[in-house]
């Protein structure tokens, strides 16, 4: 009980890390922030339920008002933002990222990160991100699409990072993946 | 390792920082050839400041850093050929999951090829009697080791100036007897920073830093001397109740 | 952790947080049901006369967040302009910047032990069934003491690379980094059990 409770705590921590520490590259140039990466990461290391009561500890916190938010942003402003969207689309995807990780046990551990990363950390996020943003700008629902499109390439590699990121930390420290413990 | 007959030379003038309107470093001034030199102070004497800005890391806010006369905050590229550091936790300080990749990162970035990064991190293995290390799990392995496995790649680099800060932090006696046993054969310039008197024994020159400015600059033996007196002489009072801000 | 509320000291921090957080909701929704040009100018005109009654070292970070927000805004207004729908555009940044504005002075104006007390009170039915509420305490409590201490890890890790390499570190270093979460998390657990556990 009190390691799932640290382990949650210190994923929301982690994930607060990740936005404010330097942008740093995708290896083209290309910056780009690694907090949705700590979000797929909450996904596959800890699973569905633990993976988005970090993410949802972590939002919490932003609601309070702490700048833990990439570029030191935070408040309830962000929740009527065009953000907000992929705000509250983050634990879900963190949720679906964890349970594909959990129940699809036949192959590896790398390749199922990736792919749930891709699918909860992408396609789901971007559902809800691409909602909301229609909602708090007016637009409809290809409109606000075409707005984020730009950034789905960048996503795509996180997902897969997110991937080869959880099968070195299995190798690393296999007792702290709890999504295949 | 290349034996280098000319030692390195380094040049602080003016060297000011302030961090939150808190003075870190107060107008270091300093010119230094000899090739075992270390740094004293008391923790919060601005030692580990120094560090930062010696390597360049750190940009000072008034002042120049020159080692073998490369501007190491302005121009980082030859810094990193010139300038290595070891830090305190080696746990802060390892990026990969094998020795090998460790070892090697520093070469790759400098541009060297594949296979050339292959010969020189076989070569650092080789000089450090540690070749059955290259696969080794860098998780897996104790504290003195990763220290070892953070010089190693230091020293992969070949630079003239190699700075230690504090790098014995949490290691027992064995293992800072056998890692000062590794530092001695080191050919580059030592510049080993402490808070322990008891690890500068036997360096050329020793510096005394406290507040941010060089109390004592001189030989071992007289500078250490003076330290510990202070420091003893600072044990039978109570600064440690202050709090800062 | 420096949180976002304003230590300029204004009526709206002697409100009762609850209070604000429950008229925050209704505006936010009256806001999203108006579409008229003249009732948004007339909002967002206000909310910008209640930032700066307090005096310019509450304005100043207020507005400089809103701000923020400029990327969207330049988008709405080009996109509007060139469809021919102005007035469209104007509500809809209006409506954006006066959301943001009522919700960020609720976060100004609100402390952190304030809004903790809102959800402590928010969760009392959960504590007639039965639940630990004061796990969300703690949860909080390490988030806010742990964030810190990664950020300085973190940033050791990124001059060990910049002590290497003359290029930004690239992804490679977000896998020792969570390392070093996982591993502040077993010290964690184990200091929680030492003190009685949960």
């Amino acid at each position: 009980m009190e390691r799932n409770l640290a382990l949650i705590a210190l994923f929301a921590a982690l994930i607060a890390a990740l936005g404010l520490i330097p942008k740093f590259t995708l290896g083209f140039g290309v910056p780009i922030t690694a907090q949705s990466l700590g979000v797929m990461l909450c996904g596959t290391v800890l699973g569905s339920k633990r993976g988005a009561l970090a993410v949802l500890l972590f939002l919490l916190l932003v609601a309070l008002g702490l700048p833990l938010l990439a570029g030191g942003r935070g408040g309830l402003g962000l929740f009527v933002s065009p953000s907000a969207g992929f705000l509250i689309g983050f634990p879900i995807a963190a949720f679906v990222t964890g349970f594909i990780v959990e129940k699809w046990r036949a192959a590896p551990l790398g390749l199922v990160s990736g792919l749930g990363s891709v699918v909860g950390g992408v396609i789901v996020l971007y559902v809800f991100g691409i909602a909301g943003l229609a909602i708090v700008l007016g637009k409809s629902i290809p409109e606000a699409a075409l707005l984020v499109i730009a950034f789905l390439p960048a996503d795509f590699v996180k997902a897969i990072l997110a991937g080869v990121i959880t099968a070195a930390l299995a190798k690393a420290r296999p007792q702290s993946i709890l999504s295949r413990a | 390792m290349e034996f280098n007959e000319l030692a390195a030379t380094v040049e602080m003038t003016g060297v000011t920082l302030s961090r939150n309107e808190k003075p870190l470093l107060k107008d270091i001034k300093l010119s230094a050839r000899e090739k075992r030199i270390g740094i004293v102070g008391r923790n919060g004497s601005g030692k580990t400041t120094f560090a930062r800005v010696l390597s360049g890391l750190v940009a000072p806010d008034q002042g120049e850093v020159r080692i073998c006369g490369i501007d190491v905050v302005k121009d980082r590229k030859a810094a990193l050929r010139s300038v290595g550091i070891l830090f305190q936790n080696p746990d802060h300080q390892i990026i990969f999951p094998t020795v090998e990749e460790e070892l090697g990162f520093g070469l790759i970035q400098m541009g060297c090829s594949k296979l050339e990064t292959e010969h020189q991190v076989h070569g650092v293995l080789k000089a450090f009697d540690k070749r059955h290390w290259a696969k080794a799990q860098t998780h897996q392995i104790s504290q003195g080791q990763k220290q070892l496995v953070c010089l190693m790649a230091i020293i992969a680099m070949k630079p003239q100036v190699v700075i230690l800060d504090e790098p014995f932090s949490g290691l027992d006696i064995p293992t800072r007897l056998q890692l000062t046993y590794y530092f001695d054969r080191i050919d580059a310039t030592l510049i080993h920073i402490s808070h322990n008197p008891e690890s500068l024994q036997g360096y050329e020159r020793v510096i005394w830093l406290d507040n941010g400015q060089i109390r004592e600059d001189g030989s071992a033996a007289s500078t250490l001397s003076n330290f510990t007196k202070h420091m003893n002489a600072l044990g039978t009072q109570d600064d440690i109740s202050e709090l800062i801000g | 952790m420096i949180s976002l509320n304003s230590s300029v000291e204004t009526w709206a921090h002697r409100w009762p947080a609850g209070l604000k957080l429950g008229s925050l909701c209704f505006a936010t929704v009256i806001l999203f049901s108006q579409n008229s040009l003249v009732f948004h100018s007339a909002v967002f005109g206000a909310s910008i006369v209640l930032y700066h009654l307090p005096g310019k070292q509450f304005s100043k970070p207020g507005l400089q967040r809103l701000f923020t927000l400029w990327p969207f805004i330049a988008i709405i207004l080009v996109w509007h302009v060139l469809t021919g729908a102005k007035v469209e555009g104007l509500v809809v940044t209006l409506r954006l910047l006066s959301a943001v504005a009522i919700a960020n002075l609720v976060t100004m104006t609100t402390k952190l032990s304030e809004m903790i007390e809102v959800i402590r009170w928010i969760s009392t039915p959960l504590r007639r069934f039965g639940m630990n509420t004061r796990v969300l305490e703690i949860g909080i409590a390490l988030v806010v003491r742990f964030t810190p201490v990664l950020i300085d890890k973190g940033g050791q890790l990124t001059q060990s690379w910049s002590a290497r390499s003359h290029r930004k570190p690239s992804w490679k270093i977000v896998m020792p980094f969570t390392v070093l979460a996982i591993d502040d998390a077993e010290y964690v657990a184990d200091a929680i059990k030492a003190r009685g556990g949960l």
